[in-house]
């Protein structure tokens, strides 16, 4: 079906996703729960984009795509929302994401890298598991995402990770909370790959690389 | 939620195996904390994978506090805040010695925060064990005596013959078996224009009209009965007073839409409403209207009763499928929708308890008899109930589009002990506040939202002059916060940003309040962190001297 992104026609599946017709159309829009290997998770709202006649701006990876839509990555509102959105996600980090993370790129798209904090308030506990030979995980760098858990749950099939707590305390956990080495998770690597933060990484790897 | 997770609790549920969560609700209730143990014993009879076990064990207020040999609860709900401001919390942690999510050290006594008892018409209320105690003295019976079962006040209607108020007779499906087809039921429940009386408001015809139109062979009727809103016991009535009106309105709905299997979840703040459910039940199936073939009409419908574990969020239609399936009951994004994607992946009707109830109604008398009940308004009647503010606080049902006034003064007489009334706030915890002063609005849908507010559930808590209005702002704000499932980042960060914008004696800074507002609204997953600004911008827009802004 034909939908129009940004004043383009493009031709879509019937079954596209709106973030799926952006990118038929050459198009991105910034994302950070978004993993095209992972079924569309809606958590993030960085992906939010205009959609004539929607009551406000819409999450592109889960809305689905109807003949005619009229898609605006550039709507106002929604990349005000979504650069809000960033600078909280910023605001709960007790230090800021390495520069080369997605995170960081994603803060830099939206204009609020290196911006002076305005929000002051709790942060993430720290907390590291650097037991295992391969995967670190540092937990004050996660932000709930759930990539790795949907990578350990929907690539790998290990779950070996989960998503713990609630509200602001929300996070993971590999196992019952035992770390890496004790739990079943068979070191694939796949959580650290899709990780846009640092949190989970591959700290053999990078030495192996340097 | 995950495709995988959710196959392998229908997997589960096919074999007849208890779900994760309620094998660490046993636990907790057993031992009164969980083990590791507990967490593999939850993995290997539910089939979940230990990670995901340990993720639902962090989820779920019940499972998160120690219990001792004494488990107290205080109830920290909208209306229990109206009634002492809180105070009562301070008090009962003196009175028992323990702090608020601790247990003494000998193990002798625990004490817990929970939202919401439903005593709200005799607050502050405190729960132990199964008893839940209210009102004038409860404090000092939890530390003497202990505690006794509160009164409740009779509900009342102001129909000759009610619609909603009453015990169920099951004559509305004896009639849809006897003389409406599927399809028949469905028009008159499309044509009766019956609303979600849950908060949103959803045309339940239409919800019925996806489910029905869904392909699958297994489909399933959920009733929700997670009245999380502080401040409102319309469900808690309608299910310890009349669960046949909700089990023949699941009943209804499962003829309409072509299921044969119901699930009521209910929520654990009420102990008594699971047992009175569960023998409901039982009578029903003795006397042939739950079961195989009912009334030898060759339609087949059974129910089961769940309990919650504790979170707000679980109202949410997709929470609460999860919870049903025992998982961490988070929000999924829609589409796709319950009615063709839902518990256990198979197509579901999810409606509130009371929309349910008024089914029975809709299938005996017709369409046209139910749009008659409130004239020029939203069809049919709503049940209303009202805090311990008011001078006659109960629950009431009542015609849609009566004047708040009407409500407040007329059936709650106003407010007690020659206070006066200085705001409300209906329909929930993310209904807009209404100043006194609108007291003349209409009670229905289109003129409460003119005006910031909502229908939502039907809680009318009021606030008297003595309250302290940035005092409510964090009082909601605190629970919104403490409530979010944790899934969308706009919710789980901004509320508690929210939240600390209004903490201690901080300046809060108006324009930087209301770009969050703007971010919680446009951003969030579902109605939590969408919904969560319109009271505050209510406390804007009437009260704005009152909040400290800078």
């Amino acid at each position: 079906m034909r939908v129009s992104v940004d004043g383009s026609d493009v031709e879509v599946p019937a079954e596209a996703t709106v973030l799926e017709a952006i990118h038929a159309a050459g198009r991105t829009v910034p994302t950070l729960c978004f993993d095209e290997r992972q079924a569309p998770f809606g958590a993030c709202r960085v992906c939010l984009v205009g959609v004539a006649g929607a009551p406000g701006p819409q999450p592109a990876c889960t809305t689905p795509c109807r003949a005619d839509i009229e898609i605006d990555t550039t709507d106002a509102v929604a990349r005000r929302v979504a650069a809000a959105v960033v600078e909280l996600v910023l605001s709960e980090l007790p230090d800021p994401p390495a520069v080369h993370t997605e995170l960081a790129r994603v803060a830099r798209e939206l204009g609020v890298w290196g911006r002076e904090p305005r929000w002051r308030g709790a942060v993430r506990e720290r907390r590291q598991d650097l037991r295992h030979p391969y995967l670190a995980l540092r937990h004050e760098l996660c932000i709930s995402c759930g990539r790795c858990v949907r990578a350990c749950d929907e690539i790998q099939g290990a779950f070996a990770l989960t998503a713990t707590g609630r509200g602001f305390e929300a996070g993971i956990a590999v196992g019952m909370d035992v770390g890496f080495r004790e739990s079943s998770c068979v070191s694939c690597g796949a959580c650290a790959d899709t990780c846009p933060t640092d949190a989970i990484t591959e700290p053999g790897l990078l030495e192996l690389l340097a | 939620m995950s495709r995988n997770l959710v196959e392998l609790t229908g997997r589960g549920h096919s074999r007849g195996a208890p779900t994760a969560l309620e094998v660490l609700k046993e636990a907790v209730e057993r031992s009164g904390a969980l083990s590791d143990e507990d967490r593999r014993r939850a993995a290997a009879a539910s089939g979940l994978p230990e990670a995901t076990v340990y993720g639902i064990s962090t989820f779920y207020e019940d499972l998160l506090r120690p219990r001792g040999r004494r488990h107290v609860r205080v109830c920290t709900g909208t209306a229990c805040f109206a009634a002492t401001g809180g105070r009562h919390v301070a008090e009962l942690e003196q009175a028992l010695g323990v702090r608020l999510g601790e247990r003494s050290a000998d193990g002798a006594c625990s004490l817990a925060e929970t939202v919401c008892l439903g005593l709200c018409h005799s607050s502050p209320a405190f729960r132990e064990g199964e008893i839940v105690d209210a009102g004038e003295g409860a404090i000092g019976r939890i530390a003497g005596a202990g505690a006794r079962e509160a009164a409740e006040p009779e509900w009342r209607s102001v129909l000759p013959e009610p619609v909603l108020t009453r015990r169920g007779d099951w004559s509305g499906l004896g009639h849809a078996l006897s003389s409406l087809t599927p399809e028949q039921l469905l028009e008159e429940v499309t044509a009766a224009e019956l609303r979600g009386r849950g908060g949103a408001g959803f045309p339940a015809g239409r919800k019925w009209g996806f489910t029905r139109a869904a392909a699958g062979g297994r489909k399933f009727i959920v009733a929700n009965g997670d009245e999380g809103d502080p401040g409102s016991y319309i469900d808690k009535y309608l299910l310890e007073r009349s669960p046949e009106l909700v089990l023949e309105g699941m009943a209804l709905a499962g003829y309409a839409v072509g299921a044969s299997h119901g699930v009521v979840l209910v929520r654990s703040e009420y102990p008594r409403a699971r047992g009175i459910l569960e023998r409901a039940v039982a009578d029903a199936r003795r006397r042939g209207w739950l079961g195989p073939d009912v009334r030898a009409s060759g339609f087949d419908f059974d129910v089961s009763i769940l309990e919650g574990a504790g979170s707000y969020v679980v109202g949410e239609e997709t929470a609460l499928l999860a919870c049903i399936e025992g998982l961490r009951g988070t929000v999924s994004a829609r589409p796709p929708f319950p009615a063709v994607r839902g518990l256990y992946g198979m197509p579901t009707v999810v409606n509130n308890v009371e929309t349910l109830a008024n089914v029975p109604f809709i299938a005996r008398h017709g369409a046209e008899a139910y749009r008659d009940l409130s004239p020029g308004a939203t069809p049919g009647t709503k049940l209303v109930c009202f805090n311990e503010r008011f001078a006659k606080p109960g629950v009431w049902e009542v015609r849609f589009g009566t004047s708040m006034r009407e409500l407040c003064e007329g059936l709650a007489g106003g407010i007690a002990d020659g206070h006066s009334l200085k705001a409300l706030q209906i329909g929930g915890p993310l209904g807009g506040i209404l100043p006194a002063g609108l007291l003349d609005t209409p009670f229905d849908f289109d003129e409460l939202a003119a005006r910031g507010c909502m229908v939502g559930h039907g809680g009318i808590v009021a606030f008297d002059e003595r309250t302290d209005m940035r005092a409510v702002a964090r009082h909601l704000l605190r629970f919104g916060a403490d409530e979010s499932c944790g899934k969308c980042f706009p919710c789980r960060i901004g509320l508690r940003r929210a939240e600390e914008m209004f903490a201690a004696d901080a300046v809060v800074d108006r324009l930087r309040l209301e770009e969050l507002l703007e971010t919680l609204e446009l951003g969030s997953l579902c109605a939590h962190g969408g919904g969560m600004p319109a009271p505050i911008r209510s406390l804007l827009a009437h009260f704005p001297n009152e909040l400290g802004l800078g």
